[in-house]
């Protein structure tokens, strides 16, 4: 990998750590949906497109977090079965495995 | 945790924590009595009532209506009768539900933070979930109560 690549990449990263520690922080309190996704921070991730999958769907390995509306909305995909709608672990696993399937993670 | 809360809602007073913070549920299936799944119209979630993906009030309302609630006045405990409040945001969004206790306290679920138990629905009302807009109740020898006493709404 180019030095240059790996500068990008690792501005790319710490750009998207402090956007996902500030939605985060400020959406903890929030059931819905709709408000948590409308927070600028995570507006900001999705605007970043499919850079931001390997970034969000690292973040969500290491635990739960609501990514499936910016995961959903930037690839066009709901790998989340019917049933699982609402489990979070399975949406989460649903998504992980995607990724997996799709060689982001 | 205690500090965060009481700046996320600063009327919070009379509360105490009555879980840890848990993904596995929000508001809305708490305060239909489980402790079990992310309730919320549309996106990818859980609905458990008649589909739809409006989030409007109304919405809402005709799902606690088919779990026996009517809408009523006030959140004032009565006798025979258990409580909801569902809060709306000065956007106009439904932000939040909170349950009351056969004590006539409250209980709600933070988002992906913890349960409350809170003195009352007030208590909540500020920036973060607007105020409340619609309070119902049904009959506590509903199937809620059944809940209660079965321990549904003590998630592990």
């Amino acid at each position: 990998m180019l030095r240059e690549d790996l500068s990008v990449s690792v501005d790319v990263q710490r750009e998207f750590d402090r956007l996902a520690a500030e939605w985060k922080r400020d959406t903890a309190h929030l059931s819905s949906p709709t408000m948590i996704a409308r927070h600028e921070a995570y507006q900001e991730i999705v605007g970043m497109g499919l850079v931001a999958i390997p970034l969000i769907l690292r973040d969500l390995q290491k635990g739960p977090a609501l990514w499936f509306m910016a995961l959903g909305i930037i690839t066009g995909e709901s790998p989340v079965r019917t049933g699982d709608r609402g489990n979070i672990e399975a949406m989460r696993s649903a998504w992980l495995d995607w990724g997996e399937r799709n060689q982001y993670i | 945790m205690t500090a965060q809360l009481r700046e996320l809602f600063p009327y919070l007073a009379d509360y105490r924590v009555t879980s840890p913070q848990d993904f596995r549920y929000n508001c809305v299936a708490w305060a239909a009595g489980t402790g079990e799944g992310w309730w919320w119209p549309g996106h990818g979630f859980d609905w458990p009532f008649e589909h739809t993906e409006d989030e409007s009030l109304s919405t809402f309302i005709r799902a606690f209506n088919t779990l026996g609630y009517e809408p009523c006045g006030n959140g004032t405990l009565e006798d025979g009768f258990e409580k909801i409040a569902i809060y709306q945001s000065s956007y106009g969004e439904v932000s939040h539900v909170a349950r009351q206790l056969n004590s006539g306290r409250w209980t709600s679920k933070l988002g992906t933070l913890e349960d409350i138990e809170h003195g009352s629905p007030v208590e909540l009302e500020g920036d973060r979930y607007g105020v409340v807009v619609q309070y119902m109740r049904r009959s506590s020898s509903g199937a809620g109560a059944q809940m209660e006493m079965t321990g549904v709404t003590n998630p592990p």
